[in-house]
């Protein structure tokens, strides 16, 4: 299992468009993903779930992803959020 | 009895007509127990299938701009109806609760309503209408209804919540306005209805219980008001709005057949930028000079693979067909980093798009892909005049490289036995402030230019115009930028080089005067507002404008600037 802890520093924070693409990274791995924010988890293939966590910007929230190629979806959730969900181009 | 519905106003315009009431897809669904727990697990699961079937086939009818704006909002619905948690809760109420799919769905729903309704921002909680949306598109499905739906033209639909693919489709089938009972101005269907300047009243709570199919209604989308069964002074002012309203339609129909001629006798060349069927279509109807800049990117977005030269071919062929003898100025590609994974392209990741490998530097690293555009676009114009437009030119290496693979290209072409044009006049677009400034000393190497406001003002003033944090620093009234276009104009007009500027400025009626004033002769814009921009020309004096140049370029300031645009306001028959 991998843990990484991110800040939301897009614009827009986890609204529909970047949680869209969150959704659609990892639905490119087997790994189970989660998403940690204001003491609730929740699944981060699932674009509902995600969106209740309502993660404005600034919010610290924590990954976690645990399977066989959990390594590599955690590059990619990182490399997403250091893009800033390609908002800002 | 007359009755006043107030709502939200989410997009102007106003509307008579006769109601046509949709009721909520999921309303109150009884609790129901099943036994076969495995044959209603699959009757969802069908239903899931159909429904992902309906969105696929949406998104096929869509094209062009609306396909990109739409698109945008079907794949949040289509990545709701695969969401695991949805779907694992649906799945458990069937599987413990022995509940029917119908109750389960509304149970599902309710769960989740109960957790959006709580949230702070007013946003995310509106996004329960597109889960809303979603839900019914399944509850529908599971009685074997169509979900899409049927509008009747010259009706208002009131309904509980509209999707923004169904607003799109209404439009299409003459629905005048809408009237939701929920809903919000925030939501992507009040967006959309925005710019497809559709009537849209939303969150006018008691339209369901208080309207009925057939009642009359008068619906303001500016003001947010419904009423229903109006009397003689809402029939009275409904009218004077709409007179105003079809009295400037009217009037600007009546220019279709007119040309862009100005008070003084100068004929304004209007060209259409199009990237559909329907554009071409439309600026052939409208009187369009020709297509100024036919964006090739739609060929290549939304899609896992690169489209071959056969398949850019006949889309290029067909605009010079849709044209019919009038000219299209192709666009190579335009894109980069920020919209390559929504390509087959695949492009390295990078920080600074906008200051990246995009446009022409694109194309020219990547010969095979560049040469399989520049050929399928010499192979069209055996079919009518076609011109060749390159974007993000900065230096005169890139032109000169760009001419040098066109005339090898054609030449293979010829040799190859293909019917082509003599000559295919080949531009750049002006949209760096590099080529803008450096332009005497490449002006030579092409037989036309266009400029690209809406990037050339992002890059000269330093600003994202996407960045509501900057507010009015985007803007073309600045100093600079008039300086450099004026510039342009001169320097392409003085070597006896066709000029157009082809950005939302130029589709922007209020902007026509300065336009003039600075020199130019040629627009191309959204055939949306040509009517608009061509009566404006038709009110515009060219030789008094020009003889004021001198003062607007003497303005210090977008004050000053917009003091001189009042000055000299079209005559407007």
């Amino acid at each position: 299992m991998i843990e990484r802890e991110l800040l939301i520093s897009n614009r827009l924070g986890l609204h529909a468009r970047a949680t869209a693409k969150l959704v659609q990274v990892l639905s490119g791995y087997r790994c189970n993903a989660t998403l940690t924010a204001k003491g609730r988890e929740v699944n981060a293939k699932s674009i509902m779930g995600v969106m209740l966590l309502a993660a404005g910007i600034g919010t610290p929230v924590l990954l976690r992803v645990d399977g066989d190629d959990e390594a590599d979806a955690a590059t990619a959730v990182v490399d997403l959020f250091e893009r800033r969900f390609d908002e800002d181009s | 009895m007359r009755l006043l519905l107030p709502g939200h106003g989410a997009s102007r315009g106003c509307a008579l007509g006769r109601a046509r009431v949709r009721l909520p897809h999921v309303l109150e669904v009884a609790e129901e127990r099943i036994s076969d727990v495995e044959a209603e697990v699959a009757r969802l699961h069908a239903a899931i299938l159909v429904v992902r079937g309906e969105m696929h086939a949406t998104r096929e009818r869509l094209h062009g701009a609306l396909a990109q704006e739409v698109g945008e909002f079907l794949d949040l619905h289509a990545l709701l109806l695969d969401d695991p948690e949805l779907l694992r809760g649906l799945d458990a109420l069937i599987r413990t609760g022995r509940y029917s799919a119908d109750y389960a769905l509304r149970l599902q729903r309710d769960r989740i309503a109960a957790v959006f309704t709580g949230m702070d921002d007013a946003y995310l909680r509106s996004r329960i209408d597109d889960i809303d949306q979603v839900i019914g598109r399944i509850h529908a499905a599971l009685h074997r209804r169509i979900a899409d739906v049927e509008g009747v033209a010259g009706e208002i639909l009131v309904t509980d919540n509209i999707a923004p693919a169904e607003l799109a489709q209404l439009q299409a089938q003459g629905v005048m306005a809408v009237v939701t009972s929920g809903g919000s101005a925030l939501s992507h269907s009040a967006i959309l209805a925005r710019s497809l300047h559709l009537p849209l009243v939303v969150g006018a709570a008691q339209a369901l219980q208080k309207i009925n199919d057939g009642d009359v209604l008068v619906v303001d989308g500016g003001l947010g008001i419904v009423v229903r069964e109006p009397d003689a002074s809402d029939l009275r002012a409904h009218r004077a709005r709409t007179r105003e309203q079809a009295r400037e339609r009217k009037q600007l129909n009546r220019l279709r057949r007119e040309p862009s001629r100005t008070l003084d006798g100068v004929d304004i060349k209007l060209f259409a930028n199009a990237e559909s069927r329907e554009d071409v279509a439309e600026a052939h109807a409208l009187g369009a000079a020709g297509v100024g800049l036919y964006r090739t990117e739609f060929l290549f977005l939304n899609t896992d693979t690169v489209p071959d030269e056969d398949a850019q071919f006949r889309a290029y062929r067909d605009v010079v067909l849709g044209m019919t003898g009038r000219s299209v100025t192709i666009r190579t590609l335009d894109l980069g980093a920020d919209k390559a994974d929504r390509t087959g392209l695949v492009l390295p990741y990078e920080p600074n798009p906008a200051l990246g490998l995009r446009g022409v530097r694109l194309s020219l690293s990547r010969a095979p892909l560049f040469e399989t555009q520049l050929r399928a676009i010499v192979r069209a114009s055996g079919y009518g005049p076609v011109r060749v437009l390159v974007p993000m030119v900065s230096s005169r290496e890139e032109v000169v490289a760009v001419a040098a693979l066109l005339k090898r290209v054609a030449r293979d072409l010829r040799s190859a036995g293909h019917e082509i044009a003599e000559h295919i006049p080949f531009g750049a677009m002006i949209e760096v402030p590099a080529a803008a400034i450096a332009l005497p000393g490449f002006i030579d190497a092409v037989d036309f230019l266009s400029i690209g406001t809406n990037d050339l003002v992002q890059y000269l003033l330093a600003a994202d115009r996407n960045n509501e944090a900057l507010g009015e620093l985007y803007s073309p009234l600045h100093p600079a930028v008039l300086r450099l276009l004026h510039g342009v104009i001169a320097i392409a007009v003085k070597r006896g080089k066709p000029v157009a500027v082809c950005g939302e400025m130029a589709g922007d009626a209020a902007f026509v005067p300065l336009l003039l004033a600075l020199g130019l002769q040629e627009f191309s814009l959204h055939p949306a507002t040509l009517l608009e921009v061509r009566r404006a020309i038709r009110g515009c004096d060219l030789r008094a404008l020009r003889s004021r140049a001198s003062l607007l370029l003497r303005a210090r300031d977008r004050v000053g600037i917009e003091r001189w645009l009042h000055s000299v306001p079209p005559r407007i028959a």
